[in-house]
């Protein structure tokens, strides 16, 4: 009960705050711009719709740590969670619910950037043959798993860092790399690579918000 | 539950008509080196409000969060109506509001967003909120900002957006830090009259502040605490009758002097001091006769010719306890 309104509180301060706007329109801007700016002009050789996946997976994973590492260190200092844990709720719900929103706004822009992809290389005159639906399916199941573990990074770091400036660059240095687990199967031809992917992926987020948890526990406020 | 002996006996007047709704025992806290509270004991009766008054880092703040279960490894035992903190937080938060010092929200949050999303943390529904939102916000003269957003309201107004989600869902026990810090002064006699309302409808409430003059109005006891520990627990009345059997005499100086150091030497004055030019406190021992004593001193001024504008006996205001305690507090540190 107190998880789906602590989810649906933060999901409503990312649309009051304008976060949904700017990923929502942002990755996919961000997708077109990389799709004409690459190759020196040879842009039309690679599908817009892998473009997207490949942005999406980078930028994504990277916003969405940054957002939940400094949105959670922000609110921690200026003792935003003082209101909170007076309150009968248990304190991982906290942490679980602004995760999860996170993740739902990156994972839904995600989506966006790939179908404004798949819809551009349609409306250009490539061909869709059924294997390129394969491969966004795949690519995807890899972009939504990288951001599951971008995502949990994001949050284990902002509970164990002191401050914002230390939160980004942990999550600059260490968070955005954790975030490429997931693509290990593809780079080793694993059979099965999406199933895989989002097995490794799930082992992965649980242990950080779990490790994450722990230590919000222990947290004086 | 009641206070139970131990507590009962360090603790003057808890009330005898009912039971305490808050008892601290021997609670300690340390930061690294630093002993921020020292065997703290202390009842709170239902019903009943207790100032909590001291010093910039004295550990009214600390106590206050080991209370409400943000602070959770210190030392001692905590219950609220006999739920054991932090080992029952859950069943202690759903009975208390709590109003931080420095009240925080996220800054897309709105009035209405804030009491909304707090009150339903609390446990009330949609419905209940739809009733109770509006009568608060009235109640708080916040009615006019409902669709703004916190983070473009005013310190004072803030804080009572602050006052407003601590009353919500009507707690048993009200824990306000330093409440009256950013308000004006109709907007603080406004939340005395609420807080003295509240009261006789059988909240407790433990509040902090600097203000002297508003705890007197408000608090039935009050406790002094100085360099982490209790200096002293009870009604106005009885911190002043403890004072009063170490009495002073005040002395105006017409004219600066440094002779009236030589006070010091009459019999039964325990210490003479200068609080602030031209005005010299004589204070007196333990069981001293006070007439007796302003004889002597009378004699004293006429014998070394110095000029005064008046001598008079004093009672120790809320503002002398508090120094006292605090020096004491201090002293023994």
């Amino acid at each position: 009960m107190n998880l789906a309104l602590l989810y649906v509180d933060e999901l409503r301060g990312f649309y009051r705050s304008k976060v949904m706007l700017f990923l929502w329109g942002g990755l996919p801007l961000i997708a077109f711009l990389f799709h004409f700016v690459q190759g020196n002009g040879t842009s039309q050789d690679i599908l817009f719709s892998v473009v997207s996946a490949l942005v999406v997976s980078s930028v994504g994973g990277t916003l969405a740590a940054v957002m939940l590492a400094v949105s959670t260190i922000n609110e921690r200092n200026r003792h935003v969670y003082e209101l909170f844990l007076v309150r009968p709720l248990k304190r991982r719900d906290l942490l679980i619910g602004k995760c999860l929103a996170i993740y739902t706004c990156v994972a839904v822009a995600s989506l966006i950037a790939v179908f404004v992809g798949v819809a551009a290389d349609y409306v250009a005159g490539s061909t869709l043959p059924a294997a390129l639906f394969t491969d966004v399916g795949q690519s995807l199941a890899v972009s939504l798993s990288m951001l599951a573990v971008a995502c949990s990074a994001g949050v284990l770091i902002g509970v164990a860092s002191p401050s914002i400036l230390v939160g980004a660059i942990l999550v600059i240095y260490g968070g955005n790399q954790i975030s490429v687990i997931p693509v290990v199967p593809t780079l080793l031809n694993l059979p099965q690579v999406a199933l895989v992917t989002v097995g490794l992926a799930a082992v992965v987020t649980v242990t950080f918000i779990w490790v994450a948890i722990a230590l919000f526990k222990r947290k004086q406020f | 539950m009641g206070a139970d002996g131990e507590v009962a006996g360090l603790i003057s007047s808890v009330p005898a008509d009912g039971d305490a709704l808050v008892v601290l025992r021997g609670v300690s806290k340390t930061y690294r080196q630093f002993r921020a509270l020292d065997n703290v004991s202390l009842a709170i009766g239902a019903g009943e409000i207790f100032g909590y008054i001291g010093p910039n880092g004295a550990g009214k703040t600390t106590t206050m969060k080991i209370l409400i279960g943000l602070i959770t490894d210190f030392q001692g035992e905590v219950e609220i109506d006999g739920c054991r903190v932090p080992q029952q937080t859950q069943e202690a938060h759903r009975l208390l509001g709590y109003m931080p010092q420095n009240v925080a929200f996220q800054e897309w949050r709105t009035v209405d967003q804030a009491l909304l999303t707090f009150g339903r943390l609390s446990g009330l529904t949609a419905k209940q909120l739809e009733r109770r939102i509006p009568t608060l916000l009235d109640l708080l003269s916040l009615s006019d900002v409902r669709h703004k957003k916190i983070s473009q309201l005013s310190g004072g107004m803030a804080q009572k957006v602050g006052l407003a989600q601590a009353l919500l869902h009507e707690p048993k026990l009200l824990v306000l830090d330093e409440p009256l810090g950013e308000l004006d002064p109709l907007s603080r006699y406004q939340l005395k009259e609420i807080v003295l309302a509240l009261a006789k409808n059988g909240t407790t409430i433990l509040f902090s502040s600097h203000i002297l003059s508003d705890v007197q109005d408000v608090a039935d006891r009050i406790g002094v605490l100085s360099g982490g520990r209790l200096m002293q627990v009870g009604t106005i009345d009885e911190l002043k009758t403890q004072l009063s059997t170490q009495q002073s005499v005040e002395v105006l100086l017409s004219f600066a002097t440094a002779e009236w150091q030589q006070f010091g030497t009459l019999k039964s004055v325990q210490y003479v001091e200068e609080p602030e030019p031209g005005r010299v406190l004589v204070h007196l021992g333990d069981n001293a006769d006070a007439y007796l004593v302003i004889d002597d001193l009378i004699q004293m001024i006429a014998k070394l010719g110095i000029r005064v504008r008046g001598v008079t006996l004093s009672s120790p205001s809320l503002d002398e306890i508090y120094f006292r305690y605090v020096q004491r507090g201090e002293g023994s540190a």
